[in-house]
């Protein structure tokens, strides 16, 4: 049980860790999809706009569903490289 | 149970508490009647274990601290020293939604994260308290976590980021109530196929995934307020 949690720091890339990380990144984009086109369909119905505001706020919803996933490739991409750098100093 | 599948064994149908009559409407108790079972099995836990701290520990005291040694570790490790201070909060959404995810293989339980009310409450939770901490320790420059790197990008980014944030406690919610609601109908469904026989093997799986949603939960609210407290981009 003790290893099981402390095995999972960020700089060594355990299973369970980079498992729960990547199956994350899947529904990240899709709810972006989701929460963009229910605001849509919340003012559309508010304002009796139908079906403009759904369109844009479905593509906004694309773009943040976007930028979700890329804020969380960026992450992994920062802790691969710290783990790189680790690597390197204790080699060298 | 959806899809007309009914639970074999439920304490809280013995009890009569599968709904309640609150202000004239009947409204659904299920879940609410297993949270606070499990809110009381950790509270007892939590007391027993305090009554009789040692300084070798033994038993119950030996899985908690080993538990939230790690959990502490593993946040300090993420979040740096700074992190410290958000660890009880941490700990106790971890440990709380593992005994709900957990409480679901227990034959005549049901798991309260099976229902999406207990998820989403517990996802806007999350949501309104990054956000407070992000407002708290940023003041009004909190609106750079919003506004995207370029001045000039400011109206296309405000919405993109402002949707991509409320997105956040839905996947939160989403995720946690789609996969306990389908582990507990996949169990449903095997114990009527062939009791016992179908449903031991599965438990195994079921046991880790459910671990594992906890630990998912609990690891992304520490990116968002991770992300809340630093440098905006």
């Amino acid at each position: 049980m003790k290893d099981f949690f402390k095995k999972r720091a960020p700089r060594d890339s355990v299973l369970p860790y980079a498992f729960s990380r990547a199956g994350t990144i899947g529904l990240h984009m899709v709810s972006g999809v989701m929460a963009g086109f229910l605001i849509g369909y919340w003012l559309d119905k508010w304002l009796g706009t139908s079906p403009w505001l759904k369109l844009v706020f479905f593509v906004l919803g694309v773009a943040g569903g976007f930028r979700n996933v890329y804020l969380d490739a960026k992450i992994l991409l920062k802790e691969q490289d710290a783990k790189n750098v680790g690597d390197t100093e204790t080699k060298g | 149970m959806a899809g007309g599948l009914v639970h074999p064994l439920l304490i809280s149908t013995k009890l009569g508490m599968d709904e309640a009559v609150i202000g004239g409407q009947t409204v659904e108790f299920k879940h609410i009647f297993y949270t606070w079972f499990a809110i009381g099995i950790l509270s007892v836990l939590g007391l027993v274990v305090k009554r009789r701290l040692k300084m070798v520990p033994t038993g119950a005291q030996n899985v908690l601290e080993v538990m939230v040694d790690g959990l502490e570790s593993f946040i300090i490790n993420i979040m740096g020293e700074s992190g410290r201070r958000y660890v009880p909060f941490l700990c106790c959404l971890f440990v709380y939604i593992l005994c709900m995810n957990l409480m679901g293989l227990v034959p005549g339980f049901d798991a309260p994260t099976a229902n999406l009310n207990t998820t989403a409450a517990m996802a806007v939770l999350v949501f309104l308290y990054y956000n407070f901490l992000g407002l708290k320790s940023w003041g009004p420059k909190y609106i750079k976590h919003f506004s995207g790197p370029m001045p000039a990008l400011v109206p296309l980014m405000l919405p993109i980021e402002i949707i991509s944030h409320l997105a956040r406690p839905l996947s939160l919610m989403l995720r946690l109530f789609g996969n306990i609601r389908g582990e507990e109908l996949i169990l449903v469904l095997f114990f009527s196929l062939a009791p016992l026989f179908a449903t031991l093997p599965v438990y195994f799986l079921f046991g880790l995934a459910k671990m594992l949603q906890a630990f998912i939960f609990f690891l992304l609210t520490m990116l968002y307020i991770r992300g809340a407290l630093e440098h905006a981009h």
